[in-house]
């Protein structure tokens, strides 16, 4: 059972690190917390499920649908709002407001459009693909669409590392990230760069939703409120403002959570956030917390 | 002088008494039903659906001049007052206390299921209105010293498994599973199975509660199937079954009997979203719509109900649609069998009709705490046909359609 809840979490952290990865990169680099970052993950959901239904799309399909919507998505939005948001005399405590509005007016819309019910794709339509609906792995046997979800997280972090550290895109995202007034002097398109890192952090919370069935069960309009709250103790774990310290955040998060299911199920909720306590009271910048302004 | 002020204030508190007691008995304009629903949340789908049902029977009722009261021997229509809750408890206590003080409603009527009543049931007792409980079945809420509430459909929720107990041991099932949702409404469930079948010396190999918003049972399913069970049952909201039987079917595992609670209640919303596979030998609680009672002596029976109810919504109806109707009819038998206007005799003229009183929700009938203890519910297995999936009733025997399926293939 140990080997079951350590391998399964990590399978699950590596979803949970995906889900984080969004909000993380948007506060990095604009220091602001999307309280709307978990309905980015549910309209992810949505549109998998409407592409599904309308034309059998796999969603394998509408992973990079999904990806170029919500990156122009995002880096439309970023104009709308936050160059305003950032020449205000508050903008973190304007930033807060602001997104909860948002993230009222999204559920309200996906409401008004699908109605309150829970919505799915079947979640064996992986093993349909692959013709195998599980595989072994030390002896323990996973569905396998967690198989899928891991490689799809693994192939994301990677792409990010890449933009981070190997595109002068990524150079720019983190001179920003380590001083955003330095990077301004030393000539970077500040807004076009942010715009872009906004859209990537709204794609990455799209793609956790594309995925979300198979890790989290049915999607539903108001599910967003919680996963917010699950991203910002991930990250907070790792380290906010660090993109990469989201994946040992959320690799934290899913073996406790399976660890604590397997052994003190009824306790499940509490670990996560015992963890994230005991993060902030011994090591509050977090666990990579010296990469918060140098990635 | 002293005369003449003794004759003032004999005059003035006979105006004023005089009046209080024609006051008392001119009759509102109309009845105020204040209920609260949840538009967003988990809650939202089941609430929504309830608070469907309310509307219905209000419209209906209206349509015909309203309900007769018999206190003020007349129909008087009757006018909805509900807030939107959105699924929080914390916001739900504030609106219950404005319907109550500020709104002033003649009947108070519960949000959708325990979580959202357990709020009520308290303001309901200390403003002493009577909560009209639609499916709050949660056994805490109903105590002897409290007389201002009454459950309309479902039974408690500690009765539910009453059947489910006696399917298991008379099909000589010996070694069970059960992990439920740490609320109220599950737990009580679960605690009354763990008794009634450890009484009849059934082997428990797995029994825990699981946080309400679990999403994802794989590793649970995967524990349970090492203990080796021949039976799972599964207490849950919509929300964890659909995780549970979509984890279960991914998983590859295979029990020979798998319960679920909601199947039965919400079957579309469940088939939608986990499938006709995942719950093909599954066994659940059905209600109505899938337990036709048409033999009825208060409302609409159920043929009628859907017909109508879908000229009034353009949707089949579904359980909750059909509790929310229900709610309604037995404000309504209350108000037309009442003697006086007040909470007290309301309650009282419900004692009068419990037993009596046959909707298409089954027989209405509560306890001295207020506890439906008329409903039952039985035991019921889908079995693929077609495409689709056909329900059998394995149990009670009076009620069997057909033999259970077991071990499930």
């Amino acid at each position: 059972m140990l080997s079951y809840a350590l391998i399964g979490g990590i399978m699950y952290g590596l979803y949970f690190g995906l889900v984080g990865m969004g909000l993380n990169l948007i506060f990095g680099v604009m220091r602001m917390i999307n309280l709307a970052h978990g309905d980015f993950i549910m309209l992810g959901a949505f549109l998998t499920y409407w592409l599904y239904y309308l034309f059998g799309f796999n969603p394998l399909i509408v992973i990079p649908i999904s990806i170029v919507v919500f990156l122009v998505f995002g880096f439309l939005m970023y104009y709308v709002f936050v160059p305003k948001l950032l020449h205000s005399k508050d903008p973190e405590m304007l930033s807060f407001i602001l997104f909860f509005g948002v993230s009222q007016v999204i559920e309200a819309i996906i409401i008004l459009f699908f109605g309150n019910n829970q919505i799915s794709v079947p979640s064996t339509i992986f093993a349909k693909l692959f013709n195998v609906s599980t595989f072994t792995l030390f002896g323990n046997t996973f569905p396998i669409s967690w198989l899928v979800v891991s490689v799809a997280c693994i192939v994301a972090f990677v792409l990010i590392y890449v933009y981070f550290f190997y595109t002068k895109l990524g150079y720019a995202t983190r001179a920003i990230m380590a001083n955003r007034h330095e990077a301004l002097v030393s000539g970077i398109d500040v807004n076009k760069v942010s715009a872009i890192a906004f859209g990537v952090g709204i794609a990455a919370a799209s793609l956790a939703g594309v995925m979300g069935f198979f890790m989290i069960g049915a999607a539903f309009p108001s599910m967003g409120t919680d996963l917010t709250t699950i991203s910002f103790t991930i990250i907070v774990l790792g380290a906010l403002g660090n993109p990469l310290g989201t994946v040992i955040g959320g690799l934290i998060y899913g073996v406790a959570i399976m660890l604590m299911q397997t052994y003190f199920s009824s306790w499940t909720n509490v670990l996560p956030y015992l963890l994230l306590i005991f993060v902030i009271l011994i090591k509050p910048e977090g666990l990579l917390g010296k990469a918060v302004r140098n990635v | 002088m002293r005369k003449f002020s003794a004759l003032i204030v004999f005059l003035f508190l006979f105006v004023v008494g005089f009046s209080g007691i024609a006051m008392s008995k001119e009759a509102p304009k109309y009845i105020k039903v204040g209920t609260l629903y949840a538009s967003s949340g988990p809650f939202a789908k089941p609430s929504t659906a309830e608070f469907k049902g309310l509307n219905f029977w209000v419209h209906y009722v209206n349509s015909k001049g309203g309900v007769y009261v018999k206190a003020f021997h007349k129909r008087i229509p009757v006018k909805l007052v509900a807030y939107d809750d959105q699924s929080s408890t914390a916001t739900a206590t504030t609106l219950y206390n404005q319907l109550i003080t500020q709104d002033h409603v003649n009947i108070l009527v519960a949000d959708f299921g325990s979580v959202l009543t357990s709020v009520a049931v308290p303001l309901a007792k200390v403003h002493k209105i009577l909560l009209f409980d639609v499916t709050g079945t949660g056994s805490k809420f109903f105590t002897p010293d409290n007389p201002y509430i009454v459950l309309c459909s479902l039974p408690t929720s500690g009765r539910w498994p009453y059947t489910l107990a006696d399917f298991i041991i008379s099909e000589k099932i010996n070694r069970i599973a059960i992990v439920y949702s740490s609320n109220d409404f599950d737990q009580s469930q679960a605690v009354t199975l763990h008794n009634k079948l450890k009484k009849a010396g059934v082997d428990i190999v797995y029994y825990h509660a699981v946080p309400s918003n679990t999403s994802n049972y794989s590793i649970i399913l995967h524990n349970i199937k090492a203990k080796n069970p021949n039976a799972v049952i599964e207490f849950g909201y919509p929300n964890n079954d659909i995780a549970f039987l979509q984890n279960l079917e991914s998983s590859g595992l295979k029990f020979n009997m798998v319960f679920t609670v909601f199947p039965g209640q919400l079957f579309k919303l469940l088939k939608a979203n986990v499938g006709v596979k995942a719950l093909s030998y599954g066994y659940t609680y059905p209600t109505p719509p899938l337990l036709r009672y048409n033999k009825v002596n208060l409302g609409m029976g159920i043929d009628k109900f859907e017909k109508e109810f879908e000229k009034y919504s353009g949707k089949t109806p579904n359980f909750l649609n059909i509790a929310g109707y229900n709610v309604g009819l037995i404000i309504q038998k209350t108000l037309e069998t009442s003697k006086k206007f007040n909470q007290l005799a309301f309650r009282k003229a419900i004692a009068g009709f419990s037993g009596k009183a046959f909707t298409l929700d089954g027989l209405f009938k509560v306890n001295k705490e207020g506890a439906q203890i008329g409903e039952m519910l039985p035991v019921a297995q889908f079995v693929p046909r077609g495409q689709g999936l056909k329900m059998n009733i394995v149990y009670p025997p009076s009620m069997k359609t057909a033999k259970a399926v077991y071990p499930a293939p």
